[in-house]
């Protein structure tokens, strides 16, 4: 029975129309940000794309044939499931955090970004791959015709070709292009990698699969036949077939060695061939779905393996032989008359096909683009249409596989190429395991052996297994597989080097392997790994511990800095506009960016490897390099080593052994002393002899404001260290001054300050960083700064936390230091002042002694009066002054004056006016005259002086008891008349002198009566102050006067003075306060002749 | 409980899955096969196949297992599984 041919390609363009949705709508899916892709089953379902059509009918043909070989390409795989959890995650993760595309771009990646070694591999894939690609769609054709009953189906099918199957060779092969170019490089301008439609659809294929291997397996066993047992049983009635089947190690069958080969092939293939690795490590969406994956996947090869072998049993005995067996899943349906099953037979052989052309052409195809076209498109100048280029030669690629697949179908179409074809396909993909899996793992293994083992693999691959099948297959004549080459038996191809007694299988794997494995190792040992692979190491071998690998700062730096802009710019020219501006959106989030829009030197690095990643996932890891580098130098930037400033290794996060040892160093000689010079001094030194550096300078902030150089070490540059720096000009050090942040250039070629780029130009310094002197949040109180005059780039970022951790010591020092002496300034102050004080006291006190001489020492004794005097100073010296004069035995001149303030300049004009006063007073002058001269005398001193002086003369004679007196503004004296109960006030018109030259003092005339008591005084008294600020005043001292007037004279001073003292509540007086008292004695006679002179006062 | 646990601490161990891998391989291969290629019938299924197939279900259920402890939470997790 056989469907027609309208009905087979009805169903399946339908069957293709529903992958096309599910694709779309996967892809819709993911731009709507809802993948569905996204989950283990998807992710597991589709690493059974594994399952070829090669073992989706060739698996029954093998057990009909061989026996249980056919096992072993999914215990293989089972096998390696064991090791996925560390093996495939690290791939996966590696290939995340640096976008990797295919197999090429990754082993390449591993060892230096190596462009030779992508395209090596490329070459080696597209070799390896073409075949089995070609095997997919001779199966897609074979099985249309017997699907359809054409009249070779009786014949053994892939023996021969036909003109038919051409027609649908061709348009299988044209479906399946225009299908993976769809879904294979669907954006025009993304560097996304994945391709979610390709998936989804991949994974609804290994369903149908899946699905209809089951449903023939189920048909045979239980419809045809009744069961596993029904089967065996049956089998065992035909003698010793299944013994035969069943066991290993028959002379030219399956023996152990072949069965040890199959499964190591087997076990490299699922992780190796280009079409696997591409769904399990790039077109994974979480490495969490490998969990699930590792046991989902063996568990669906061991439900499409379940029904294999009763399938081939089946077939021998329905159709008497092990001939056509390879179809046995399709003709067994057919046969019966069940055609609706044999057309879900060929979907699902359909599916497994299509499935593998799909991502076998996308990954070929992807490698293609990178790694053969990519070297020459970097050469060019980048273009704006450039994205969209990519993405047409990507298109391009996926046709051209697909088409050579045909081709060689077409033109090769071989038997035994094309049964064996998956394996020799295992065994090409084999050659790239040393290296992919030493790469992981051993961080020795270097470039030159990689490519060396890779191509050495590859050569004896081509020698040892492609050729002798070409041979086998009766392409070349036997003559070199049965003499060897030229006749050299020891180079026959499947006896190389007289090692024969092994399957072509086992000799091939062997050979390939000694000289893939033994090349990459011994080149690996004896040869060292350039500068990028020891970068890429880390990133491969460390990936689980990056984060907290090896060096945490940066080992390269750009010699000229390169803004963000335009490195957006070169994304955008190879992966389009938005999607660079997106990138780099994301990728600066909230990094720090500086005033000038750019980023800081250390950061410059890590935004190249952005840009280089992000551009990797487009263009491929070395392109994407190239890209850059390339770019870079057209800038007049490139990466160069960081100088490594402490040589030994830094194994650990720790600091170097240097660093360390500076430190403790600088903080030993910190404390050793507290002498600031020494401390800086020694400090530099110790900077200069471990560093290579030609100056260091310390300048510490003065009282001024100015950085002023305290101390330098090394050969001096007249121009830096004669110079003061103001910290607000617009120099690096006031820039560090002011921001409190380390300034440095690595180099000073492209310095942007013109002043400093003069300086340093003329001097030849090549590097130099100020560093601020600050504790940490305080504010600085200095710049380190140190000069190089050999060495760019020697500040990174170990050293400059090493320079600012010492230049934190020695803020600290400075603090110290400063503040010591601050406290040392300040007590030694005081003490000055003490000192001072004790001198001028000392001083004072003499003043005093000799100013209380220049006053009476006492009041002469002279008959009918008593007298008393006193002066008390409010401070050392005074203004006040009282004298006595006495003219013959009856007369006496009194005198109180009060120069205003009580300074020591008062002091000296109330000496003067003693001995100016003392000279006149002998003249016989009259009270007014003398005031009228002393005035005269003194005027121009006084006023030179600026004071003035006030005073009460009198002169009293005490025959006629009349008291004479002339006021120069003085307060009024007052006295006391016995018998009366009230003071008067002694008054006189008289300018103060000192005022005016001519002055004329009026002069009174008072006669005193036996008991008067006169008081002269100073405004000392009166104007002394309470607590609540109420004068003292003249009626307080007039009613003391009264009360105490019939006291003795020096009694009346102390009342008075006691009086005072207690109203002002304080001992301490404001003023100086004299007094002079005088008391007449009593007599009679004593008659007042002018009393209208004395005016009544105070209280009655 | 207590049995359940201990295993799957061991199962996280990145030891415990080399030496299944490398206990399959053994298992998988020349001599150990040895012992089953022999021409026997268990239940009337050749004995060679029934120990591969049964093997593979086998292994297929340690894997799962392996997986179920990997997905256990860390606070059970003392040795760490990515060691």
């Amino acid at each position: 029975m056989i469907l027609s041919i309208e009905l087979v390609v009805g169903v399946s363009l339908l069957y293709i129309v529903l992958l096309f949705g599910v694709a779309y709508y996967a892809d819709r899916k993911r731009e709507e940000g809802k993948s569905i892709i996204a989950n283990p089953y998807v992710y597991a379902l589709s690493i059974a794309v594994y399952h070829t059509s090669w073992t989706f009918y060739g698996s029954v043909g093998k057990a009909a044939t061989t026996g249980l070989d056919f096992l072993l390409v999914y215990l293989g795989p089972t096998l390696m499931a064991f090791t996925w959890w560390f093996l495939l995650r690290k791939i996966v993760r590696i290939s995340k955090e640096n976008n990797i595309t295919s197999i090429a771009d990754f082993i390449s990646s591993r060892y230096g970004k190596s462009q030779w070694l992508g395209a090596v591999i490329t070459i080696i894939a597209i070799f390896g791959v073409m075949p089995y690609i070609a095997l997919q769609l001779k199966a897609v054709s074979s099985t249309f015709d017997i699907i359809c009953g054409y009249p070779y189906i009786q014949l053994p099918l892939l023996h021969k070709n036909y003109p038919f199957s051409l027609h649908t060779n061709f348009f299988a092969a044209l479906i399946l292009s225009i299908f993976s170019m769809i879904f294979g490089a669907r954006r025009q301008n993304s560097s996304e990698r994945r391709h979610e439609g390709l998936v989804a659809a991949v994974a609804v294929e290994s369903v149908v699969k899946l699905a209809s291997f089951l449903a023939v397996g189920t048909f045979i066993t239980y419809g045809i036949f009744g069961g596993f047992g029904d089967i065996f049983s049956r089998i065992d009635a035909q003698g010793d077939l299944l013994n035969h089947l069943t066991t290993l190690g028959d002379p030219g069958e399956t023996t152990y060695a072949r069965w040890l080969t199959t499964l190591y092939l087997s076990m490299g293939a699922i992780m190796l061939l280009p079409r696997q690795f591409h769904i399990m490590v790039i077109e994974n969406s979480d490495e969490n779905h490998i969990k699930k994956a590792m046991w989902l996947l063996p568990a669906y090869m061991f439900l499409i393996n379940l029904f294999v072998v009763p399938i081939a049993l089946g077939g021998i005995l329905h159709t008497g032989g092990a001939l056509g067996a390879d179809f046995f899943v399709l003709s067994l349906p057919l046969q019966s008359g069940h055609s609706w099953l044999a057309l879900l037979a060929f979907l699902g052989g359909f599916s497994a096909s299509a499935g593998m052309v799909m991502v076998e052409s996308v990954a070929i195809s992807t490698m293609f683009v990178t790694y053969l076209l990519m070297p020459i498109v970097v050469r060019l100048t980048p273009r704006p249409w450039f994205p969209a280029m990519l993405i047409n030669l990507k298109r391009l690629c996926i046709a051209l596989v697909i088409t050579l697949g045909f081709l060689y179908q077409t033109v090769v179409g071989e038997t035994f190429m094309l049964v064996n074809m998956g394996l020799i396909s295992f065994a090409a993909a084999a050659q790239f395991g040393p290296a992919l899996v030493g790469g992981l793992y051993w961080r020795r293994a270097n470039k030159v052996g990689a490519l060396t083992g890779i191509i050495l693999g590859f050569i004896l691959w081509l020698y040892t297994l492609l050729l002798p099948s070409f041979i086998m297959s009766g392409r070349f004549s036997r003559a070199i597989l049965d003499e060897g080459p030229f006749g050299i038996a020891l180079l026959k191809p499947t006896e190389l080097f007289g090692l024969a007694g092994f399957d072509l299988w086992s000799h091939s794997l062997f050979w390939s392997m000694l000289f893939n494995v033994g090349g990459y190792v011994a080149l690996s040992i004896l040869l060292p790994q350039g500068d990028k692979e020891r970068e890429q190491v880390r990133k491969f071998v460390d990936v689980f511990t990056s984060d907290r690998n090896g060096v945490p700062w940066e080992t390269k730096r750009m010699s000229k800095p390169v803004t963000i802009m335009q490195f957006v710019n070169l994304m955008s020219k190879f992966i389009g506009e938005k999607q660079a501006n997106t990138a780099i959106a994301e990728y600066m989030g909230n990094r720090e960016i500086t005033a000038q829009g750019g980023v800081s030197e250390f950061e410059l690095p890590k935004l190249k490897r952005f840009t280089e990643k992000t551009l990797a996932g487009s263009v491929g890891a070395a392109a994407a390099g190239a890209i850059v580098e390339s770019y870079l130098s057209d800038l007049g930037s490139r990466m160069e080593p960081v100088y490594d400033i402490f040589s030994t290794v830094q194994a650990s996060l720790a600091e170097s052994r240097e660093a360390l040892y500076v430190r403790l160093k600088a903080s030993e000689l910190i404390n050793r002393t507290l002498d600031l010079q020494i401390i800086m001094d020694d400090l530099l030194a110790l900077i200069l002899k471990e560093f290579k550096l030609d100056l260091a300078v310390i300048r510490l902030i003065d009282e001024k404001g100015v950085l002023r150089v305290r101390s330098y070490r090394g050969k001096g540059i007249a121009a830096i260290i004669g110079k003061d720096w103001d910290p607000e000009s617009e120099t690096y050090i006031g820039e560090a001054f002011t921001a409190n942040r380390i300034q440095f250039v690595n180099d000073t070629q492209y310095i942007t300050k013109p002043l400093s780029r003069d300086l340093m130009a003329r001097e030849g310094i090549k590097s130099f960083a100020h560093i601020p002197i600050a504790r940490k949040g305080e504010h600085p109180l200095g710049i380190l700064s140190v000069f190089s005059k050999n060495i760019v780039g020697l500040f990174n970022e170990p050293f400059l936390d090493l320079l600012e951790s010492l230049a934190g010591q020695l803020a600290q020092a400075v603090k110290i230091v400063t503040e010591m002496e601050a406290r040392e300034r300040e007590r030694e102050e005081k003490e000055r002042i003490l000192l001072e004080n004790a001198r001028v006291l000392k001083e004072m006190e003499i003043a005093k002694q000799i100013q209380l001489s220049l006053l009476p020492s006492s009041p002469p004794v002279i008959q009918k009066i008593e007298i008393a005097g006193r002066c008390k100073p409010a401070t050392h010296v005074g203004g006040d002054y009282y004298d006595f004069f006495l003219h013959g035995a009856n007369n006496i001149d009194m005198v109180i004056a009060d120069v205003s303030g009580h300074s020591v300049g008062a002091a000296l004009i109330m000496a003067e006016t003693r001995s100016v006063l003392r000279a006149q007073a002998r003249s016989d002058k009259t009270a007014g005259a003398i005031l009228a001269t002393l005035n005269e005398l003194l005027h121009d001193d006084l006023s030179a002086a600026e004071l003035f002086i006030t005073m009460f003369y009198v002169r009293y004679d005490t025959d006629r008891c009349v008291l004479a007196y002339a006021n120069a503004g003085h307060n009024p004296p007052l006295i006391f008349r016995e018998g009366q109960r009230a003071c008067v006030e002694l008054d006189a018109e008289g300018l103060i002198l000192g005022v005016k030259r001519d002055v004329q003092f009026e002069e009174k005339i008072i006669s005193l009566r036996q008991g008067d008591v006169v008081l002269l005084y100073t405004d000392g008294i009166t104007e002394a102050q309470n607590p609540s600020g109420e004068f003292f005043g003249t009626g307080r001292l007039c009613d003391i006067l009264t009360q105490s007037h019939s006291r003795p004279a020096e009694a009346i001073i102390e009342t008075i003075l006691a009086e005072v003292e207690s109203f002002s509540a304080t001992s301490v007086i404001n003023d100086d306060i004299s007094m002079v008292v005088f008391k007449v004695f009593p007599s009679r006679q004593l008659m007042s002749q002018n009393q209208s002179a004395a005016k009544p006062f105070g209280v009655q | 409980m207590k049995l359940r646990v201990a295993l799957f601490k061991r199962l996280r161990l990145r030891e415990s899955w080399v030496i299944f891998f490398i206990l399959g391989f053994v298992m998988m291969n020349y001599p150990f096969i040895q012992i089953f290629n022999k021409p026997y019938r268990v239940f009337s299924i050749p004995l060679l196949y029934l120990y591969f197939v049964g093997g593979w279900a086998l292994s297929i259920a340690v894997i799962y297992l392996f997986t179920k402890a990997i997905n256990q939470p860390e606070d059970e997790q003392d040795e760490g599984d990515h060691r």
